[in-house]
């Protein structure tokens, strides 16, 4: 090797955590803009990752019905992820899921990458309410270090969608999203995905202030929610569309 | 907002309008635009986050004052206000710049040593420029430079944090690039902490290594807040650290660190050693000054030579033989020019500057000599008069010689050229 060859500087990782209802009712055009935005996503995530020097940006998607599922069994690089359209059926076993994402949020699971991490960043969507008892396991995740310390995101598909509990699982209002239509659904999709990866896969922002009032990443990604939801919501969607 | 599309139109502060044409990339705080104006391409950044009269205020103040210098990619003219947002257009970098972090990622890699050397020059005396005008950059990080890979030309980027010494715009860059008074929140960005950023960019310019990413840093499982706020600012810990061994680089891992550390002249390692020391870490008034490390990057230039081998090596002026870092090849311990602090090495190709031989001048890109071999007899060497002032040579039998433009020294021990106004220079071995 050359003296002026050299390898890639080393990389934390950080990974993007997508969690897909896929019960029955989230058939037709519900599960179709969910596979049409994470597909088209995905490769603006790469694209992220590849110019980013802090943090390589890796894709876990679980999706859940009855009982849930890891699309891949670790986490896979953005220009490595196919996205296979997920099918739908189903009850909506949404603690099913809690336990199964706790478990993989763990340094010898899917947090195992030999650089370390950043925190991740959680994506929720559901369109219903859960069907399985999910309490229990929410609150075991709620314990999980990692959980805590993520990104945490959710969109609400639909009316039928019980924002209570989606509100439970991101620990604050402002991060749960509701979509009413495929557009909107989409452009959520992508607002959250890219802005989750820009803010999570960089070293932290120093803020101004004193050490104890600068902001963490989740405030910095709530605010840009914030901006992106006042701008971009319209409220004549809840009676258009689902 | 919305994204622009092609042939989207947007009136500038001072009147007229720009077209855009398409979407060139885009970052945390905005997208870029290839637009047009006039005949004229532009590159235009528009901010995607609400902005504050402040910014825009600072950002014209800015384009009014003009650039530092040329390496300086600076706001040229401010946009109108869109829905609370705004933008301004730049010259366009051409492609054969590329980013700082394609080095990092190793998508790209300098030609040569002198390419590197001439990279971590301009870079130090941009900050220099910079700061003499009065401003600080305050939000440092790998995007913010463009590099030639072949000849280690600067492109200074995202120049929108710019604010003079003493105002703050509210942005204070990354835990990765800041000083640790400013991590901990203790100060606001300065000059004085944009000089701990610039020794990390150095640093990374010729190691790819973080310097203070080693052992300690691969060992915390989440790099989360308070461990940034901990290891980039109350107990940072230099990879090579003569006192300090806990944060070693960690073989597989941080593999340029290791490699790279090794070939480097003890000096460059000192001013490393000392920037992320006690006194470097701690005491932001004792960092080392733009103008000392670009003294430092032209004493290494002053120390490049090439090898047949067709690859650069340093020579060690004090050392009785080196070897090619890349052939390990003997080159022996070859004449010098000793010119005031300078030691010049004495090889085909070394140049000198108005900086070694203009008397109280810091150019470092004018040329004034170079050493040349004699074609008929290459194991003649002679150096060349590039400037256009005339240096009395003195030849070892004290005879002396007018060297006017383009004319030639021989390369002899004992020869001695006075350059112009009383800058003497001396050959030795």
């Amino acid at each position: 090797m050359g003296l002026l060859d050299a390898v890639s500087i080393p990389r934390r990782t950080m990974v993007l955590f997508f969690l897909v209802d896929t019960s029955g009712s989230m058939s037709g055009d519900k599960i179709g803009a969910v596979n049409e935005a994470i597909r088209e996503v995905i490769p603006e995530i790469n694209d992220i990752s590849s110019e980013n020097a802090d943090a390589q940006i890796k894709i876990a998607v679980l999706d859940f019905s009855s009982g849930a599922h890891w699309i891949y069994d670790k986490p896979v690089e953005a220009d490595q992820f196919v996205w296979n359209n997920l099918e739908v059926g189903g009850l909506t076993d949404m603690g099913v899921a809690y336990k199964m994402l706790n478990e993989k949020l763990s340094r010898t699971e899917f947090m195992s990458d030999i650089t370390g991490s950043y925190a991740p960043a959680i994506f929720m969507m559901s369109d219903g309410a859960p069907t399985d008892d999910y309490k229990k396991e929410l609150e075991e995740l709620r314990k999980n270090k990692w959980f805590k310390v993520g990104i945490k995101v959710a969109v609400a598909i639909g009316n039928d969608a019980n924002k209570e509990v989606l509100k439970e699982f991101t620990g604050n209002e402002e991060c749960v999203l509701e979509a009413h239509t495929p557009e909107a659904l989409k452009q959520m999709i992508r607002f959250a995905s890219v802005t989750a990866s820009q803010i999570g896969s960089k070293s932290s922002g120093v803020g101004i202030g004193g050490a104890d009032d600068s902001s963490t990443k989740a405030d910095d990604f709530t605010k840009q929610l914030k901006d992106f939801t006042a701008e971009n919501i319209d409220p004549n969607d809840v009676q258009a569309g689902w | 907002m919305k994204e622009f599309k092609q042939n989207d139109k947007i009136e500038l502060k001072v009147g007229g309008n720009i077209t855009i044409k398409r979407k060139l990339g885009e970052g945390g705080q905005g997208i870029v635009y290839l637009v047009e104006m006039n005949g004229k391409q532009y590159a235009l950044k528009w901010y995607t986050h609400v902005c504050t009269k402040d910014f825009y205020d600072n950002l014209d103040n800015n384009i009014k004052n003009g650039a530092p210098t040329d390496s300086f990619l600076w706001p040229q003219f401010l946009t109108v206000w869109k829905e609370k947002r705004f933008g301004y257009i730049m010259a366009l970098r051409t492609e054969e710049y590329k980013d700082f972090s394609h080095f990092l990622l190793a998508k790209v890699r300098f030609a040569s040593l002198s390419a590197m050397i001439n990279a971590a020059l301009q870079i130090s005396n941009a900050f220099r420029e910079l700061h003499r005008k009065g401003y600080s950059y305050q939000d440092l990080n790998d995007g913010n430079f463009f590099i030639h890979p072949t000849s280690g030309e600067v492109l200074i980027c995202d120049n929108d944090n710019v604010a003079p010494y003493g105002k703050n715009l509210g942005i204070a860059g990354k835990c990765r690039y800041m000083a640790p008074e400013v991590v901990l929140g203790k100060t606001k960005p300065n000059a004085d902490t944009d000089r701990f950023s610039l020794s990390v960019i150095l640093f990374m310019l010729l190691f790819n290594n973080h310097p203070l990413e080693g052992k300690l840093i691969v060992a915390v499982p989440a790099m989360i807040e308070s461990m940034e706020r901990k290891f980039y600012g109350s107990n940072p810990v230099f990879i090579f650290d003569p006192k300090d061994n806990l944060n070693r680089p960690v073989i597989g891992i941080h593999t340029n660190a290791i490699r790279r550390w090794p070939i480097f002249p003890q000096f460059v390692k000192d001013a490393f050693i000392h920037a992320f020391g006690s006194e470097g870490i701690h005491e932001p008034q004792k960092r080392k000054p733009e103008n000392e490390w670009q003294k430092l990057f032209v004493k290494l230039r002053d120390q490049t030579v090439k090898c047949s081998c067709g690859n650069e090596t340093f020579i060690n002026p004090d050392a009785a033989d080196s070897s090619c870092l890349n052939c390990n090849k003997s080159l022996g311990k070859p004449l010098q020019l000793s010119i005031g602090r300078s030691k010049v090495i004495l090889w085909p190709g070394q140049k000198t500057y108005s900086c070694h031989t203009k008397s109280a001048s810091d150019h470092y890109r004018e040329i004034s000599g170079e050493i040349i071999q004699n074609k008929v007899n290459p194991s003649l060497w002679g150096m060349r008069n590039l400037s256009s002032d005339t240096w009395i040579a003195t030849m070892p039998d004290n005879t002396q010689k007018n060297i006017k433009n383009n004319e030639v020294v021989p390369i002899l021990k004992g020869v001695s050229v006075m350059f112009a106004s009383g800058v003497k220079g001396e050959i030795v071995e």
